[in-house]
């Protein structure tokens, strides 16, 4: 299943850079997570509790981060592996500066395997691009709490 | 094809299951063919089940302040066969009779329907285009929401939890003067929506003074087309009217079409939908 | 061969219009499927599938499972290493066959490949054990599509393997290669026919019971084939075989689904073996979409060669099977029924066919309604449309002109067959009577020059039944029957056949009622239990009235004789005949009954010596030749510009399987056949994702035809006696999924064919068509 898709974040590039790397922030905005510990360089392992309506999944995975080229953008690949089945999405991100911020552009493609791969056909595409959604809602939020704090610094 | 274990719960009175359901650790079971059926994948595996099949007062349709009153557990067949919705509110039976099969429509619920919130649901668009409100009940109060703030996104509601949807308040068209129509293009497989138009119109001197249109299927949550409704100033612009009716939307994708050809659909059924809602005009 | 009934009833029932005599207990809910067989100390199996089309094991805990309350046992791979492989009946030269194990060992090959089994006192500790135990996988590339496993560098299914090729097979007959180059016109086309999922309404089930002290061993399953089951999970369980009952009882369809031995039989056999308790497992929606086997699954490559006046001349086939991971009973077997039907009803003297049979990281392909037939049918009808096109022939008059002859039968085709008999004409012109053809022209004509899409679609088929002769058949080729008559006078018939659905309890109680004219109350038919019914071969290949029905009718015949012999006795006469459920004396005219023969011959009073007592007659009929059915589909139908949905406006079928023994469920038959190649044509197909994923995983995204989805089915048929068997029949149970796939989709083409469209494959989706016609017929 393909993805493609951008979002504005209100901070400079190298910012919003930053913030799409820090672990912190990253267990904070995927949906769900509840762990997120650094394993190596650009490795993580972390932890998701999915939950969408009565759905339910939890699902331990990794995050790692490739080909990075700050601040104009890098891959970034997040696999997961549970009782309802796994995914692995592997994506480009680009950071592209506008007015105000930085527009961030993903394109990439998850695969999904075991149960929601056979099972949930109908509803893949739009619980795939409402995660996504959440992730970037709540990344803007942190860019927004980020800069209010940081302006009262 | 077995759910996990589960407590299970039948309570008798609203005040009981609302206790029941109070600390929002419980999943509320209606007609339950959404929610089995994930639980029998065990894509869902709530520790507590409250049926609400033996809490008296929540079936019914009656009409009260120019409003239709729909309790949460009425089932499809009996809106789909209500003589009152028929002649207050004949988009709504026209939309139930579109539902899955006759077992479906005989235990599904408009209460669990819209609770669900599957982006293919059928009532959705019909509700978007009546205006509907839907009221809800905790333990401790009560709030009514504009259907288009009760759903959320995808499989996504406002409901709060411990709250329960106690019924759906729709509009009502009188004397015929309004046109209604749902149209559906049908999944082969499953049977909801590829896409659903629900549209009502009325006219006055040979323009369309009023019109709603709510569509289905074609975008994480059914949506109101208000770009739509602000085309159509006259019978003569159905075309060109329904086909902005995808302008601006991440259209869904699946097997069984691509976002391309649920556009195009969405706009073939909305302009079907509209033509036939503008000729039962009486 | 000479029919040597002695019926002189005004009326038979042979050829009359009855209901099932199954039917009651059906439509009351009192049959008895395998989920409900009730026994004490019953246990519960659920098996751990793979989630993974390739994969390694890395490492496998059971022990959570195992210490959940409620669990008697976990098997693994490594403890059924003494349970003999999957069996593979097919054996084509250098076949390929890779070690088919019931529970995976180190390797997974395909999403739902068994790994564990779980018994628990009841199914839903069982379930909730199931997702305690530990596995980990190691993915690995897969391949799930045919043609991409053939590519060089493709993923190995089997590391062994690394061209993923199972076998290859050739057959010719004639000069191919000659026609082609005298060909005035050579057409070619690839045409697809997608995996199906075969979808029986009960999914499968096993019990199994076994009684440590007598050492036997009981499996109760949802099968076609109880003895070739009991042969087969007898072997791979190092059973005796008479230590070995198997029970079918109702059977919830099959459709060749159930025409196999799979992994469960032996697995709940050892289980039940091992715990010394009844075992039970019944498999989910999910385990049968994933685990029993698919149906079709070929790209086939065509050409044909033909004369400017349209005389076809050659036609040549590269056919590329997806086999699946494994072989199951009969997977490698399937396409060459393709290849030998290819020629279909016509005169194609010079064929040449390859068959690629490919591995791929997916559940094995195997038979399923017309397993072969409806692809070959399908390609060579798809390829006269195509040559009609092409030389601007009217579609029924290319096939018209080239059928094999009325008079040119036994017919040897190229491919090595001996068609039986027919008049493949016959139904053709029958077919368009019925539609008025000339006149439904002109509607489309004008109908297409107002813009609609409305579109004709011919199909005339052949198939080959009553399989079959022993030496043309992995297994024995006949069937057997036992009719007894019991001492009060009650009929008997025992069926070596297994039927499940076809109706042959009441097809061959009419047989045996008109042969010794008794009413057909009184005459039982019992099936489906190896420790009653004298080895038998099954149902399937439409050969249970076919091969079944002829055994029944030799072991009337039998029995017959021994009745006379009775009556002659009591009569005290030599001057005998017996007719209409009585014995007559010709001399005196005094009548001795059915029922006090019967009591007589049990009684054995002052028998002359050597006269057996009893009234019993067994017989195993092995037929000369298969029979060869024939007809003509034709569908009228509409292609929604706006939406590219595809409304069938007429559907009309003229079957021809020679005599008819019940018309009700001839028709019976014809329908529900035309209705899964109606699923084939427009809305099924199983879909696997890059990844091995069966992403059609449940009835919400595989699209069986639902009733409100079927349209009206006009069906007529012609009556071509097959002289291969006394009761003129030729069997029917799979000529109507044969017969619609092509007709539906040539209406199709034809309804776009003013856009250039020349060929689509199936299933015909709205999508897919409302593409086409956006892109103006330019795929
Ligand atoms: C074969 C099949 C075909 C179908 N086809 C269609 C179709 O064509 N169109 C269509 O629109 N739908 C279709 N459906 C869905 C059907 O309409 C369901 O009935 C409906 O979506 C859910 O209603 P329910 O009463 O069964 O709810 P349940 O399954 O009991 O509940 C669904 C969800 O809502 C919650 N819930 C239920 N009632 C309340 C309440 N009063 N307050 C708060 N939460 C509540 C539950 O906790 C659960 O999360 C189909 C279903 C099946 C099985």
């Amino acid at each position: 299943m393909k993805v493609a898709g951008e979002y504005l974040l209100a901070a400079a590039p190298d910012r919003a850079y930053d913030l799409l790397q820090d672990p912190e922030v990253l267990a904070r905005c995927m949906p769900g997570c509840d762990h997120l510990a650094r394993t190596g360089p650009d490795e993580y392992e972390m932890r998701m509790k999915m939950v969408i309506s009565s759905i339910q999944g939890l699902f331990a995975g990794k995050v790692s981060i490739a080909d990075q080229d700050r601040p104009a953008g890098f891959r970034l690949v997040v696999e997961g592996n549970g009782k309802v089945g796994f995914m692995r999405g592997d994506g480009l991100l680009t950071l592209v500066p506008q007015p105000g911020g930085t527009e961030v552009r993903y394109e990439g493609e998850v695969r999904v395997g075991g149960m929601i791969a056979g099972v949930g056909q109908r509803l893949l595409d739009t619980t795939a691009k409402m995660i996504i959604k959440r992730f970037f809602s709540k990344l803007a939020a942190q860019v927004d709490g980020a800069s209010s704090s940081g302006a009262g610094a | 094809m077995i759910p996990q274990e589960f407590e299970y719960s039948a309570p008798t009175s609203l005040e009981e299951a609302l206790h029941l359901i109070s600390d929002g650790s419980a999943k509320v079971l209606a007609g339950g063919l959404s929610l089995i059926p994930l639980m029998k994948l065990r894509l869902a595996a709530p520790g507590h089940v409250v049926d609400l099949g033996r809490v008296p007062g929540l079936s019914y349709i009656r009409e009260e302040g120019g409003k239709l009153h729909i309790g949460a557990m009425t089932t499809h067949y009996q809106i789909e066969s209500s003589a009152l919705v028929h002649s207050r509110c004949p988009l709504l039976a026209e939309t139930a009779a579109h539902i899955g099969d006759v077992q479906v429509r005989n235990a599904g619920t408009i209460g669990g329907s819209v609770a669900h919130a599957d982006p293919a649901a059928d009532y959705p668009a019909a509700l978007l285009a009546l205006d509907a409100q839907v009221r809800l009940v905790t333990a401790s109060g009560e709030r009514t929401l504009p259907i288009q703030d009760f759903l959320v996104d995808t499989l996504t509601t406002a409901l709060e939890p411990g709250e329960l949807v106690a019924e759906v308040i729709v509009d009502v068209d009188v004397d015929g003067a309004t046109g209604f129509c749902y149209q559906k293009m049908a999944h082969a497989a499953s049977g909801f929506a590829i896409v659903g138009a629900a549209v009502r119109v009325r006219r006055s001197n040979g323009r369309v003074s009023f019109s709603r249109v709510g569509i289905t299927g074609l975008a994480p949550k059914a949506f109101r087309a208000t770009g739509v409704e602000s085309l159509l100033q006259t019978p003569d612009d159905v075309a060109s009217a329904a086909g902005a009716v995808a302008d601006g939307i991440e259209a869904n994708s699946d097997l069984a079409a691509s976002a391309e050809y649920r556009c195009q659909m969405a706009r073939v059924y909305t302009a079907r939908a509209l033509r036939q809602a503008l000729a039962r005009i009486a | 061969m000479s029919m040597a009934t002695t019926v002189t009833k005004a009326e038979t029932l042979v050829g009359r219009r009855l209901r099932r005599k199954e039917d009651p207990r059906l439509i009351t809910g009192t049959a008895t499927y395998v989920d409900d067989i009730q026994m004490p100390g019953m246990h519960y199996a659920a098996i751990l599938r793979s989630p993974h089309a390739a994969a390694r094991i890395r490492s496998l805990n059971v022990q959570p499972a195992l210490d959940h309350p409620g669990v008697a046992a976990v098997f693994t791979g490594a403890d059924v290493a003494g349970v003999g492989p999957v069996p593979c009946g097919a054996s084509l030269p250098g076949l390929r066959v890779p070690a088919h194990s019931v529970l995976a060992r180190d390797r997974v090959y395909f999403v739902g490949h068994p790994v564990a089994v779980v018994v628990a006192t009841d199914r839903y500790v069982a379930a909730d054990a199931l997702d305690l135990i530990e596995v980990e996988y190691q993915p690995l590339p897969a391949v799930a599509n045919p043609e991409k496993a053939l590519e060089p560098g493709a993923p190995a299914v089997h590391p062994e393997w690394p061209d993923n090729l199972a076998f290859t097979y050739h057959q010719e007959g004639g000069e191919p290669d000659r026609a082609f180059a005298e060909a005035d016109v050579v057409v070619r086309q690839r045409i697809i026919s997608q995996r199906l999922i075969p979808t029986a309404m009960e999914t499968r089930g096993v019990v199994a019971d076994y009684r440590g002290a007598e050492k036997s061993l009981t499996i109760y399953s949802s099968t076609q084939i109880p003895h070739l089951m009991r042969s087969l999970v007898a072997q791979m369980l190092g059973l005796a075989e008479n230590r070995l009952r198997v029970i079918t009882p109702e059977v919830g369809g099959g459709f060749g689904s159930k025409l196999n031995v799979y992994a469960e039989e032996a697995l709940m056999g050892f289980v039940a073996m091992k715990i010394g308790k009844p075992v039970k497992w019944i498999e989910s929606r999910r385990e049968n979409f994933q685990c029993t086997i698919h149906g079709r699954g070929h790209v086939d490559y065509y050409e044909i060669a033909a004369r400017k006046d349209g005389a076809v001349l050659g036609l040549r086939l590269k056919l590329i099977q997806d086999l699946g991971a494994y072989h199951q009973l009969l997977t490698p077997a399937i396409p060459t029924l393709s290849v030998l039907m290819m020629p279909g009803l016509y005169k194609f003297r010079n064929v040449s066919a390859d068959i690629l049979g490919v591995f791929t990281n997916c559940v094995p392909t195997d038979a399923y309604r017309g397993a072969g037939r409806p692809e070959a049918t399908h390609g060579v009808e798809r390829m006269m449309d195509l040559l009609a096109a092409e030389l601007r022939m009217d579609p029924a008059e290319l096939r018209l002109l080239n059928f094999i002859g009325a008079d040119e039968f036994p017919y040897a085709t190229a491919t090595g067959l001996s068609y039986d008999s027919g008049n493949y004409a016959e139904p053709l012109k029958k077919a368009l009577d019925l539609v008025d053809y000339h006149r439904l022209r002109e509607q489309q004509q004008q109908a297409k020059a107002s813009g609609r899409l409305v579109g004709i679609g011919i199909s005339t088929y052949g198939e080959i039944c009553a399989f079959g002769p022993s030496p043309a058949t992995p297994a024995g080729g006949w069937e057997s029957a036992t009719v007894k008559i019991e001492p009060s006078g009650a009929v008997t018939v025992m069926t070596g056949a297994s039927p499940h659905g076809q109706g042959e309890e009441t097809t061959f109680a009419q047989i045996a009622a008109d042969e010794l004219g008794v009413p057909i109350e009184d005459v039982i038919v019992v099936h489906g239990d190896t420790a009653i019914v004298q080895y038998g071969i099954g149902t399937f290949g439409s050969r249970g009235t076919a091969v079944g029905g002829p055994a029944v009718y030799y072991a009337l015949q039998d029995l017959k004789a021994k009745i006379l012999k009775f009556g002659e006795l009591l009569l005290e006469s030599s001057d005998v005949t017996f007719s209409g459920g009585v014995c007559t004396c010709n001399r005196t005219g005094k009548t001795v009954t059915l029922a006090q023969i019967a009591a007589a011959s049990y009684r054995a009073m002052k028998l002359p010596p050597n006269t057996e007592p009893g009234l019993v007659a067994t017989h195993f009929w092995e037929p000369p030749n298969f029979a060869f059915p024939f007809g003509a589909h034709i569908v009228v139908s509409e292609v929604d510009p706006e939406t590219g949905q595809v409304e069938i406006k007429r559907y009309v079928a003229v079957d021809d399987c020679g005599k008819i023994i019940n018309p009700l469920l001839v028709d019976g038959q014809v329908h529900g056949g035309v209705v899964q190649g109606l699923g084939q044509a427009l809305f099924e197909q199983a879909v696997y994702d890059q990844d091995g994923q069966l992403v059609t995983g449940e009835l919400m995204d595989y699209a069986v035809p639902k009733a409100t989805m079927v349209p009206w089915i006009e069906s007529d048929h012609t009556t071509t006696p097959s002289p291969v068997n006394p009761l003129g029949v030729k069997g029917v149970g799979e000529a109507g999924t044969i017969g619609c796939s092509p007709a539906v989709v040539n209406s199709v083409v034809d309804a776009l064919g003013h856009l250039g469209v020349r060929h689509l494959d199936m299933p015909l989706t709205p999508e897919k068509l409302w593409k086409l016609i956006q892109a103006g017929g330019q795929a």
